[in-house]
């Protein structure tokens, strides 16, 4: 094999290490939001709830999430069809754990904004769904950009844990290549580029765009 | 006849610490009523109260003849009713200067967007900020802000406006143009309860001035009662320092 040929062998898995850290940053998404403004505005018993599970899943090794959901979670009847799939066990288990991380970044953002946007959205008769929606939200997500673009890049790196449970991602193509060829150093060299080259650029727009909207808000 | 806005033996308190006992007032349409007095006296504890944005220990709010501290009473659209304007601005950061004015027509009052835009523009033309329209908060000067703060209270066409301290947070060659806005107010008939310390908008405007100290109102009267012969000793003094930074500057 060319070296080049060997660098397309690898960027095979590419798809799924992408699907696999765009959907989980999706799924912590849409975890993390809610449950930010749960711990922020929500009574002392959900706030409880919230700070659990944010402990519990930030507590546990990412690996051990995984193979919990898909041999675990794998193994019952019903739900256990759904979590057999490596590909959905390995998404869902970052996923969750990104959720909680997601939801310490926006809860920092909400509280960088300041009760005093929510006090004066409340003045001109928004309701507190309305204030948090067009007034808290959208200036969250400014705060919370750069944030978040460390929490897409932490995603990629972490989903090459998927190659344990047998996903063909971009790290299984690399020890494949190593296998074949019996280069120990190439091999995980073309692993290690693609990976920066995937996170680099975006972690650090998010957290150039975030930074110079913040100042230009001046948030 | 005509009461907007009153309180009935309001009580706040916070822990220990009484922000306000027992203090009643009327606002009827077309008063100016001009609430002064030292910082910590409850002044603001008042404002936030009648405009329901806190809720008070003890006693009531009503806005047009409407118990606000009844339950059940739907405080969202009450609030909508009301115009609140805030000492330090705290205009929506990530909105211009139009959007800040437009988010309650568009969303509380479920205006369409054409005719939520013109009406907004409308109301920043008369604080003299329509040229302003497309610009973000913090391109703006403090002064400016605030203009488009008034802005974002008048939009509405509320029964009436609270404003609390408007111009204690911004640089004094700031405050002149924010008092003219508050005249234009004056002169079209707006009822208004405004939290000040500038005496001679005051005494040029004002329809009743109010005297709160430690929770409670201390005096109340014509301005001219406060300027010629207030009859509690602590009102004497705190108008006379009053009077003597307004000449010093």
């Amino acid at each position: 094999m060319e070296p080049f040929d060997e660098l397309v062998f690898v960027l095979g898995g590419l798809p799924a290490t992408l699907a696999i850290s765009v959907l989980s940053f999706l799924l912590g998404f849409i975890i993390g939001v809610p449950l930010a403004f749960i711990r922020t505005y929500a009574t002392r018993p959900f706030q409880v709830i919230v700070d659990g599970y944010e402990k519990v899943l930030r507590g546990i090794p990412e690996i051990v999430i995984m193979l919990f959901l898909y041999f675990g979670v794998g193994g019952l009847p019903a739900v256990g069809q759904v979590f057999n799939d490596p590909f959905f066990s390995a998404t869902f288990a970052l996923g969750l754990r990104s959720g909680a991380n997601q939801s310490q970044v926006f809860r920092g953002a909400i509280r960088a904004i300041g009760e005093e946007q929510m006090l004066s959205a409340r003045s001109i008769g928004l309701t507190q769904i309305q204030a948090i929606r067009y007034v808290i939200v959208p200036q969250t997500l400014i705060v919370a950009a750069p944030g978040l673009g460390s929490e897409y890049a932490l995603l990629v790196k972490d989903s090459a844990y998927a190659f344990i449970l047998g996903v063909v991602e971009m790290m299984r193509r690399a020890d494949t290549l190593r296998k074949i060829t019996y280069d120990m150093v190439y091999p995980y060299a073309i692993a290690a580029f693609l990976y920066i080259l995937i996170t680099f650029p975006l972690a650090t727009y998010l957290d150039t765009w975030g930074s110079r909207k913040k100042k230009e808000l001046g948030l | 006849m005509d009461v907007v806005l009153e309180c009935r033996n309001l009580w706040k308190i916070y822990g220990k610490v009484v922000a306000l006992r027992d203090v009643s007032l009327e606002i009827r349409k077309g008063d100016i009523k001009l609430v002064f007095g030292p910082s910590g006296s409850g002044k603001s504890t008042l404002a936030r109260c009648l405009g329901m944005l806190t809720t008070p220990t003890k006693g009531d709010v009503f806005l047009t003849g409407e118990r606000l501290t009844a339950e059940g009473v739907d405080l969202n659209k009450a609030r909508a009713r009301m115009g609140f304007v805030f000492q330090h601005i705290w205009l929506f950061h990530h909105l211009t200067a139009v959007g800040n004015v437009e988010l309650a027509l568009r969303h509380v009052l479920r205006m369409p967007e054409t005719d939520a835009r013109t009406k907004a523009l409308e109301a920043l033309r008369e604080v003299k900020m329509d040229e302003w329209a497309d610009h973000y908060p913090a391109q703006l000067s403090g002064g400016q802000q605030q203009r488009v703060g008034i802005a974002r209270a008048l939009a509405r066409d509320p029964e009436i406006i609270i404003l609390d301290e408007p111009t204690s947070a911004l640089d004094p060659e700031l405050t002149g143009e924010v008092i003219d806005s508050l005249r234009d107010l004056a002169a079209l008939g707006t009822t208004m309860l405004v939290i000040s310390h500038e005496m001679t908008f005051a005494r040029e405007v004002a329809t009743e001035m109010v005297f709160i100290d430690e929770g409670m109102i201390m005096e109340r009267g014509h301005p001219e009662h406060f300027f010629t012969e207030p009859s509690n000793d602590r009102t004497r003094r705190f108008m006379a320092r009053l009077i003597k930074r307004t000449t010093r500057e």
